[in-house]
């Protein structure tokens, strides 16, 4: 990527990070760190997809490690990772992306008007490339999102 | 003396962490009710009286908009103070779903605190007499 290219989707990525930092204090009691790509953990991880449509249309992929994403749901749930059901710690998993979407899109763009799609869990590998995408590291596991856009808004490839 | 409570969300995770966050911010609730949708909190309001509804906008069979026109045109159940609580942050949302009846709108993220402090607002004299 150029230093130029770098430069003008530096704000996006600034967005992304002050969402995910804030998510995860707020309503997870935990911490996101921004954190290299080595993306070696997501052939393990847990997958959800949230679609959007209205003035911008696209996709978020939020992805995490197994161990992070027990932590998080029964810190969520109010209880110990033993205690913690499946469809529970997935439940809290499409939760997680729900929000951290809402949230990235009135970051990103505060006046547009937009429907979120229900949230699913999906086989898809991570995208990363045209999306905007990071890493983070949480105190048990790892976490990555990535943001499409369709149409002339689009990120380009290798953000 | 402790509140009575309707959460209106399709996400029970959802239900649970919001019931669990009113306790940890120390606002005082008293019976909790839950509704998986705008249609299922209206069968709730039949059955139950509650101080406060905090509902979600985003919901199968009825969603949130569409339960705010119910309650407002329900002779009992218009005066039940309403708060939104939903991921939208859109001005455009939050005016629209003001402008059919909501006290307040809560976006999330939001903290235990936050929480506390919009149900203390939008319950206002209520809330002061009884603590």
């Amino acid at each position: 990527m150029s230093q130029e290219l770098e430069q003008a989707v530096a704000p996006e990525l600034e967005s992304i990070d002050g969402v995910a930092a804030e998510v995860m204090e707020t309503m997870f009691f935990t911490e996101a760190v921004v954190a290299g790509c080595s993306h070696g953990w997501l052939s393990e991880a847990l997958t959800a997809r949230v679609g959007f449509d209205g003035t911008h249309c696209g996709e978020v992929f939020l992805t995490i490690s197994p161990e992070a994403a027990q932590s998080i749901a029964a810190g969520f749930l109010g209880l110990d990772t033993l205690e913690l059901a499946e469809p529970q710690l997935e439940q809290v998993i499409l939760e997680l992306a729900n929000i951290f979407c809402g949230a990235a899109m009135s970051h990103l763009w505060p006046e547009s008007s937009l429907m979120l799609d229900a949230p699913k869990l999906v086989d898809a590998e991570l995208p990363v490339e045209g999306f905007w995408h990071r890493c983070f590291a949480l105190p048990e596991g790892m976490m990555a999102v990535s943001i499409g856009l369709r149409g002339p808004m689009a990120p380009a490839e290798g953000n | 003396m402790a509140f009575s409570v309707l959460i209106v969300d399709d996400s029970p995770v959802m239900r649970g962490f919001i019931r669990r966050v009113m306790t940890l911010s120390g606002f005082e609730v008293g019976e909790c009710f839950e509704a998986a949708d705008g249609e299922d909190a209206l069968a709730q309001l039949q059955e139950h009286q509650v101080d406060v509804i905090l509902t979600d906008i985003n919901m199968p069979k009825m969603n949130g908009e569409e339960l705010l026109r119910r309650l407002e045109t329900h002779e009992r159940f218009r005066s039940v103070p309403t708060l939104v609580v939903s991921t939208d942050a859109t001005r455009q949302r939050i005016l629209r779903m003001l402008s059919l009846g909501a006290q307040g709108y809560m976006t999330k993220p939001f903290s235990p605190e936050a929480l506390r402090g919009e149900l203390e607002r939008i319950l206002g004299e209520r809330h002061v007499s009884r603590t």
